[in-house]
């Protein structure tokens, strides 16, 4: 491999590490945008969704470990079915946590509401833990072993389908929030809550539209993210987590595309930090890096947003 | 870290357990008491069985053959699990060291098969100057000068071994890689936790004196999931071998990731790669070809333990395996001791059989040579090698039918 090769090699991995922690910070941004909250329930709604994912691969298509092979049709059910479900139970526990558990507390001033969130996410770590156990488990891939060999770099299908899956997946929310009616009221809230309001906004719909959204996104990342690394386990959400909540907060938190930005450059950061200095350090670059961000730019690189506090 | 290979079998057999003894003593010769402190209920219950019966066996025959003259050998067996537990406790490992210890007519004792439980006995039995022979505990603590005043606080060693300490993983492995595989490059990783830093830091070391070339050495997290990065450094270092110290939280990643990127070179890490985890979670193909160490002799296979494996069959009407041949090794050691006692016409004491024990020498034993040293670990300590081969005919995630024994990795 020469140093080129591995340049874009160790480019292809921080791309895909970073389509996933995009998908997961949009999750941290659009709830914060429209409430102020970070919600740290969504390390784990992320969690639940690989496993979705990959308890629906594995009775609903009897797929196990990697030895099955599928194309053509039978694949794009198996995996579109995974992918829908999980998204969409994931955005169904999304809706309810801001239902029957955030809502109570809106008025509530203080940080009630963000460590109700804490315990929702202990609650759904220790629930996987019970069904489901603590060990690594095989996430079944039906892909293809397919790569394509740009001279010394390889890039496999799952690669590709994974930039696929989250560009299509931002590029849809962008337009929702751009060019619909409720994505209007979703910026109109953020904007100004109380402005919204006397508008004729429903406010609930919106915050509730955001919760749904972004849980949306976790369930898919984690469908992605089993497929990507052939794992589930209990336990991969916290660091995936913290990582796609770095990304909102360098991009700008409550900034959609700062979201997206800050995904990939921290996906891209890690792994050529981890080719450069070492694995061990790489923590250490991302979080200093996002200091160093922090205290020149304390927007974020793209700009907070935030509603206006009144 | 881990005192021995797990076993994933049922707990049957527990009532059969109680039921063999040793014959009773006949009423001319004295009688000399081994104590037995082993996991006879819970879930080793199955191995606790198998391996006993090893050290019964041994002092069947001796009292058969009248091996020691005018002594008849009995065991006594003291159960170190509890039902809260559901295997062994230390506590209760403790209590049968008292009651060992209390015993006046308990020369010596057999056990215990974990490190957990041999951490809590040997201060007592150091106090209470019993000697014991493990069949299967590998932590190097017990053992180690360092650790004297808490595990020998008497002084004397009093915990001895017929198997290897963990300690001899790392540099032994790194013998048979560049021995056996023939490697001349290698990248090092851990997995930052306390057992995986020392394996790989020994491995390392031993590796660098026989010249063989280290391209670099970095740590995981255990709780990242993207390992895609160090492994593509790695395939651009292009080194002959990856080494691991580490357990199976980053090791089923690592074993998962490699596959894509590295299938083809040499893998290998310590007994926290010997496990039924890696094979569910990382499963075939990625773990096809990983090389795992144990800290224990693999013998069961070798032609030379098939007298033994057969007359054993013929008397418990069970298979052994590896820790019930330890076990009779240490009987043996135990027998011996006693004989060369009693052999100088002085009635045998915990005293002079701990000594005597110290100094036996068996050189053709099943394990091969066995003597101590001056802090009860074996001389010759044996490292036995496993490697991943697919055996479609048996469970995929059954640990003893998926890693096959290649060979023994030997000391410097």
């Amino acid at each position: 491999m020469t140093t080129g090769d591995l340049f874009l090699q160790q480019l292809i991995n921080g791309l895909s590490l970073g389509s996933m922690y995009a998908l997961l910070a949009l999750g941290f941004t659009l709830v914060y945008g429209i409430m102020e909250l970070i919600n740290f329930s969504h390390f784990n709604v992320f969690m639940v969704g690989a496993m979705i994912a990959m308890l629906t691969l594995q009775w609903g298509f009897g797929l196990y470990g990697q030895d099955v092979v599928l194309t053509g049709l039978p694949l794009i059910l198996s995996l579109g079915t995974a992918m829908l479900l999980s998204m969409v139970l994931c955005g169904g526990i999304g809706v309810s946590i801001e239902r029957f558990l955030l809502r109570p507390l809106r008025q509530v001033k203080g940080p009630a509401a963000m460590i109700t969130t804490i315990g929702v996410s202990y609650v759904l770590f220790n629930v996987i833990l019970l069904t489901i156990g603590s060990d690594s488990k095989n996430f079944p891939n039906p892909l293809a072993p397919i790569a394509f060999h740009i001279g010394g770099a390889v890039l496999r299908l799952k690669e590709i389908l994974i930039w696929v899956i989250s560009l299509v997946l931002m590029g849809g929310l962008t337009y929702f929030v751009q060019y619909t009616k409720i994505g209007r009221a979703m910026r109109a809230t953020a904007q100004d809550p109380e402005a919204a309001r006397m508008m004729g906004v429903e406010v609930d719909r919106v915050v509730m539209m955001s919760f749904f959204l972004g849980s949306a996104l976790a369930g898919a990342c984690g469908m992605v993210f089993g497929l990507y690394y052939n794992l589930a386990k209990v336990d991969i959400g916290f660091a995936a987590g913290l990582r796609a909540f770095t990304a909102a907060v360098l991009g700008g938190i409550g900034n959609v595309p700062g979201a997206m930005l800050g995904g990939v450059l921290i996906g891209l950061i890690e792994s050529l930090s981890g080719q450069v200095i070492g694995t061990a350090w790489s923590d250490v670059v991302i979080f200093g890096l996002l200091v160093l961000v922090l205290v020149f730019r304390p927007a974020g690189l793209l700009g907070r947003i935030a509603p206006n506090k009144s | 870290m881990i005192s021995r290979r797990s076993t994933f079998k049922a707990a049957a057999g527990i009532a059969a357990a109680a039921t063999i003894g040793v014959q009773s003593a006949r009423a001319e010769d004295k009688v000399i008491k081994i104590g037995f402190s082993m996991s006879f209920t819970g879930a080793d219950a199955e191995n606790a069985l198998r391996v006993s019966q090893g050290g019964v066996f041994a002092f069947e025959e001796a009292n058969a053959n009248k091996a020691v003259k005018g002594y008849q050998f009995l065991v006594e067996k003291l159960d170190d699990a509890t039902a809260t537990a559901g295997q062994y406790d230390p506590a209760q490992a403790a209590t049968n060291a008292r009651k060992m210890v209390s015993d006046k007519a308990i020369m010596a004792a057999l056990g215990p098969q974990m490190s957990g439980a041999g951490k809590a006995m040997s201060p007592i039995l150091s106090a209470g100057g019993l000697a014991t022979i493990t069949p299967s505990s590998t932590n190097p603590d017990i053992t180690d000068p360092k650790f004297a005043a808490q595990y020998r606080p008497a002084g004397k060693p009093i915990y001895f071994r017929t198997v290897a300490t963990d300690a001899y993983q790392g540099p032994n492995m790194a013998n048979y890689m560049a021995d056996t595989l023939k490697i001349k490059s290698v990248y090092i990783l851990d997995d930052s936790g306390a057992y995986g830093v020392g394996l790989a830091d020994a491995f390392q070391g031993q590796v660098e004196k026989k010249g063989v070339k280290v391209l670099g050495r970095d740590r995981l997290d255990p709780k990242a999931a993207d390992y895609a990065t160090i492994l593509t450094k790695i395939k651009s270092l292009a080194p002959d071998a990856l080494y691991y110290g580490g357990v199976g939280q980053a090791g089923v990643k690592l074993a998962k990731q490699a596959y894509d990127i590295i299938p083809t070179m040499i893998k290998a890490g310590g007994d926290g790669m010997q496990s039924a985890d890696l094979l569910k979670g990382a499963g075939f193909p990625a773990v096809e070809g990983w090389y795992a160490t144990v800290a224990s002799p693999h013998v069961i296979e070798d032609p030379k333990t098939k007298d033994f494996s057969d007359k054993y069959f013929a008397r418990f009407k069970m298979r052994p395996d590896d820790y019930t041949v330890t076990c009779y090794v240490g009987a043996q050691v135990i027998i011996e001791a006693v004989r060369a006692v009693t052999a100088t016409g002085k009635a045998p004491t915990r005293e002079a059989v701990r000594d005597a024990i110290q100094t036996v020498s068996l050189p053709n034993s099943l394990l091969g040579p066995i003597s101590f040293d001056g802090n009860g670990d074996l001389k010759d300590k044996i490292i036995s090698v496993f490697q991943i081969k697919k055996d479609a005919t048996k469970s995929l995630e059954d640990p003893d039918a998926q890693f096959k024994y290649v060979g023994v990795a030997p000391m410097a």
